[in-house]
């Protein structure tokens, strides 16, 4: 049932990380907070509610990793430090998505101060595309509570956040590692009394690398990719500001693969470019200090072009042209001191060109208007109430309406409750409507989306192509958007002044799960695909994250998940005795519960640990550890349902560390090793290289002190 | 390629059934005893090379095999009602309609073998129509008794399926595919490119053959 075209894979998720965070927002006038552990109830989170809210007043579980710890673990890329959270795992089809909460990445909103990024291959973002360099900080607000951002954040909401307001006038950094990786950073800042500028360039070149023995094939193959962002602050008024973000990335990437069968090698050679541009500018007015609104107007293209010529083959083009076009006011109005209110509309125009449609000249276009409100009730200091909905019209789908239900409740300084509980939807994308794909180098199989199966099938049909159509083809319909719940709690608790912990449970289920299908066969045998509405899943469980602190130097944290998945369907039939399995003679037999195991490339547990050292003399050091349990990779012993005889994915540690250390001058030097202890999967962990080395250089311009 | 006799099965439930109703009934019921025998290796169609296209070429040979003798009957003999079954690459003929003159049929049964002790008596046996693409046993991944994994390019044989098979003389018989591979072993998804060309199309199955023409095994 879970198809082989979507290879996503892992997940997992992060509750409250409470990390030193550096406080800021959008808005401006951020409270400065000492840069102390427990500090960050202070910190301020815009993602959670839309506007500038205290970490510690927030009724729904948000991780913030700040720069400091970014740049302490010597991370480059978002990938590098979203794997070391609790709970969250690289999925490896398609490029680096994640998995939050045990669902598909396609189920994560990934935004860049707040807007989305777009250009999903099989609904996974690459977010090895995102460079870290200028990052101030990244919030994670989990489950499908956050609706403020689009319906289909049915896992979370990844927010990154750039910030012109606070920094060096100038920074450069160069990092040099173990595959021939080059990394080198410019970062400029502008500052006067009402206007600041932050400009960065980045650049990311690597040979890639090969784990795999006997190949010269890489697994991460050479790649040049430049990205750049510029950022203007211009307050206008005492009451008014103008934002405007920017963004350019081009990479390219070369891919020489070599393929061995019985003795012959067939080479080809595969050019990819990428151009991905996003341009975001907010117009904020506050009318009065109860009253503020902001215009938002966000385009963005992602343009991917993929060549591969074959020495002894067809060349092959592939083309994937995706941009998104937003315009959308919010209006935030603090009725009374207990009562806020947001109101917000707007409307996205979507249009996607592919080569994997029927023609990749024609834009296949979808609008959406939406609206959404959220109040808020403070009754006490102790106790929030939040309530959200929203309402999307989508064009090609059925409207539908998220309501969301938040509240936090503050029993004394050491424990706080947070209960959220919510709805989303996600409609199909252009991918299960319009796909129209034959991949005639393995096996000739074809995947037709939903919307036009029939018709292109029964083409084929007519020009006797078709060798069978499975009782599923008739039941191709227009497909219904998946519908999510989500349910969680969190307890946090402030054992002492050095000590925190939190418990995070969750529920999610979904309904009307869009998974590929067999149709039919053409008459070659070769299998034809397309999408329907069949699945219910749910994904559940805890998050258990503790940090302590040792000394002023020395502190701990770590964190656990413990996941488990299921297809309610499945778990059905396999109640009902109608799953079978087969021994190892081949003999079938009847399944049990207990050997079920749930969703693909979900690992039971997943556990994180660090160790930190700071010192007032500007010294750091850090040792960072991941354990993921084993995952199913394949299904092997003749049932549709994964369980104990499947292929699994071996469990793995990998450590990480990194030392440096700070000058006064401004220059600040760092090494670090990544997965020290060489852990190598090349089939199931495409993402994890071997052993790598690096070292970076920075230099800051200090600031001139008044 | 070897014939096993493997394994015997008394049907004690029938057993069990007569004592439980000998009080009223005089008639004798002779006991059904049928045995299951394990064909291995059986080679359709193997693979000779890869081609240019990427895709395994092979001579496009059929074995035949006859259920009741349990051998397999030469390709001379494929006009004739001495085969049963027959089988090239994951494509089961079975002795019917454009396949050959007997009076075969098949259906596929979900369930396990063991519980398959008679044959339902709304069972429609279908049979294979080459012309129409459509055969009693269905062709194609999913369908009948297989699993093709793209990624792995490996062939798994379905859990709880049996084939049940009207023979060339008209008389019944169930059989389970067990393995697709040389030595009746499953391939690793991780398995040389080599081993997965050379070793596939190697079946290994167990069957029951009722020779007193009864649906019961």
């Amino acid at each position: 049932m879970y198809s082989k075209f979507e290879l996503c894979g892992s997940m997992s998720k992060k509750p409250l990380l409470l990390l030193f965070i550096i406080p800021q927002c959008l808005w401006g006038q951020a409270k400065f907070v000492n840069d102390t552990l427990f500090a960050n109830s202070d910190s301020v989170v815009v993602t959670a509610t839309r506007t500038e809210r205290k970490l510690n007043n927030l009724t729904v579980p948000v991780t913030i990793i700040n720069a400091k710890t970014i740049q302490q673990n010597g991370s480059l890329r978002l990938t590098d430090i979203l794997k070391e959270q609790t709970g969250i795992n690289l999925t490896s089809g398609f490029g680096s998505g994640i998995q939050l909460q045990g669902l598909n990445p396609d189920y994560t909103i990934i935004l860049i101060n707040g807007e989305p990024l777009v250009g999903r291959t099989a609904g996974v973002l690459d977010l090895n595309r995102i460079a870290l360099g200028n990052i101030k900080k990244i919030e994670i607000v989990k489950g499908p509570s956050s609706s403020l951002y689009g319906s289909e954040a049915m896992a979370g909401v990844i927010n990154i956040i750039t910030d012109a307001s606070t920094g060096a006038p100038l920074t450069m950094g160069l990092r040099y590692g173990t595959y021939n990786t080059v990394d080198a950073n410019l970062e400029t800042k502008l500052q006067t009394k009402n206007f600041q500028y932050q400009g960065f360039l980045n650049s990311y070149n690597t040979d890639g690398y090969s784990i795999r023995p006997n190949s010269n094939s890489r697994v991460t193959t050479p790649i040049d990719r430049y990205s750049t962002t510029q950022q203007i602050k211009w307050d206008i008024t005492s009451k008014t500001n103008f934002l405007l973000n920017t963004r350019f990335t081009n990479e390219q990437i070369q891919n020489e693969i070599a393929v061995a069968n019985n003795g012959v090698t067939i080479y080809s050679i595969g050019k990819e470019n990428i151009k991905d541009v996003n341009v975001a500018a907010t117009l904020n007015h506050r009318f009065s200090k109860a009253l503020k609104t902001s215009i938002r107007t966000y385009t963005t293209t992602y343009d991917a072009v993929q060549n591969l010529s074959t020495i002894n083959g067809l060349p092959y083009r592939d083309v994937l042209n995706h941009n998104f076009k937003r315009v959308e006011n919010q209006t935030d109005w603090n009725l009374s001191k207990k009562i806020q209110a947001i109101f917000g509309l707007g409307a996205v125009w979507e249009g996607v060109k592919s080569s994997r449609y029927d023609s990749e000249k024609i834009r296949k276009q979808n609008d959406i208007q939406y609206a959404f409100t959220q109040w808020e009730w403070k009754p006490s200091e102790q106790f929030t109430l939040i309530g959200g909905l929203r309402f999307d019209q989508n064009r090609q789908f059925a409207s539908a309406y998220s309501p969301k239900i938040s509240m936090l409740y503050k029993l004394n300084p050491q424990h706080q409750f947070r209960f959220s509980i919510g709805q989303g939807f996600k409609a199909p994308d252009f991918r299960q409507l319009f796909l129209d794909f034959t991949n005639a180098a393995a096996g000739s199989y074809s995947v037709f989306g939903s919307a036009q199966a029939q018709q292109v099938i029964a083409k084929l049909e007519a020009l006797g192509q078709i060798g069978n159509l499975f009782p599923n083809y008739y039941l191709l319909k227009a497909l219904k958007p998946e519908y999510s719940n989500g349910v969680h709690f969190t307890w946090d608790w402030k054992i002492n002044t050095r000590s925190a912990m939190s418990l995070q449970l969750f529920r999610n289920d979904i309904k009307n799960l869009i998974e590929t299908q067999q149709v039919g066969t053409y008459i070659s045998g070769a299998q034809i695909y397309s999408y329907l509405n069949i699945g219910r899943a749910f994904t559940t469980g805890f998050e258990l994250e503790g940090q302590h602190t040792i000394n002023s130097n020395w502190s701990l944290s770590g964190g656990y998940q413990y996941l488990r998945t299921g297809d309610k369907d499945q778990i059905a039939d396999i109640k009902s005795g109608t799953v079978y399995t087969k021994n190892s003679q081949g003999y079938s037999r009847i399944m049990k519960l207990n050997e079920y195991v749930g969703l693909p490339n979900t690992s039971k547990h997943k556990l994180q640990a660090k160790v930190n050292y700071n010192s007032p003399k500007g010294y750091y050091y850090n040792l960072r550890a991941i354990y993921r349990s084993k995952w199913a990779v394949n299904n092997n012993n003749g049932n549709e349902v994964f369980d104990n005889g499947d292929v699994f994915a071996s469990g793995y540690v990998a450590v990480n560390s990194a030392a440096g250390k700070s000058f006064k001058n401004g220059i600040s030097l760092q090494a670090g090793i990544d997965n020290i202890s060489n852990y190598i999967d090349a089939a199931n962990l495409p993402n994890l290289p071997g052993r790598t080395f690096y070292t970076t250089v920075k230099y800051q311009l200090q600031k001139n002190k008044k | 390629m070897k014939k096993n006799l493997t394994k015997f099965t008394l049907f004690l439930s029938l057993a069990l059934a007569l004592v439980a109703c000998s009080k009223k009934e005089e008639t004798i019921v002779v006991p059904v005893t049928v045995s299951t025998l394990t064909v291995n290796d059986l080679a359709a169609d193997t693979v000779t090379g890869l081609g240019a296209d990427g895709r395994p070429q092979s001579a496009g040979t059929t074995t035949y095999y006859s259920l009741v003798d349990n051998k397999v009957i030469a390709s001379t003999d494929a006009a004739t009602t001495k085969w049963d079954i027959a089988f090239s690459s994951t494509k089961i003929l079975v002795n019917s309609g454009t396949s050959g003159p007997g009076l075969g049929g098949a259906f596929v049964f979900k369930g396990l073998f063991d519980d398959l002790k008679t044959i339902p008596a709304d069972s429609s046996f279908a049979t294979d129509n080459s012309t129409a693409a459509s055969y009693a046993i269905p062709l194609g991944s999913g369908r009948a008794w297989y699993t093709y994994d793209g990624l792995t390019t490996l062939v798994s044989p379905i859990a709880g399926r049996v084939l049940v098979i009207r023979t060339a003389n008209g008389k019944y018989a169930k059989i389970e595919i067990l393995n697709y591979y040389k030595g009746g072993v499953t391939l690793a998804s991780t398995a040389s490119v080599n081993d997965k060309l050379f070793k596939q199309r190697y079946y290994t199955f167990r069957y029951a053959y009722q020779p007193n023409g009864s649906k019961t095994f």
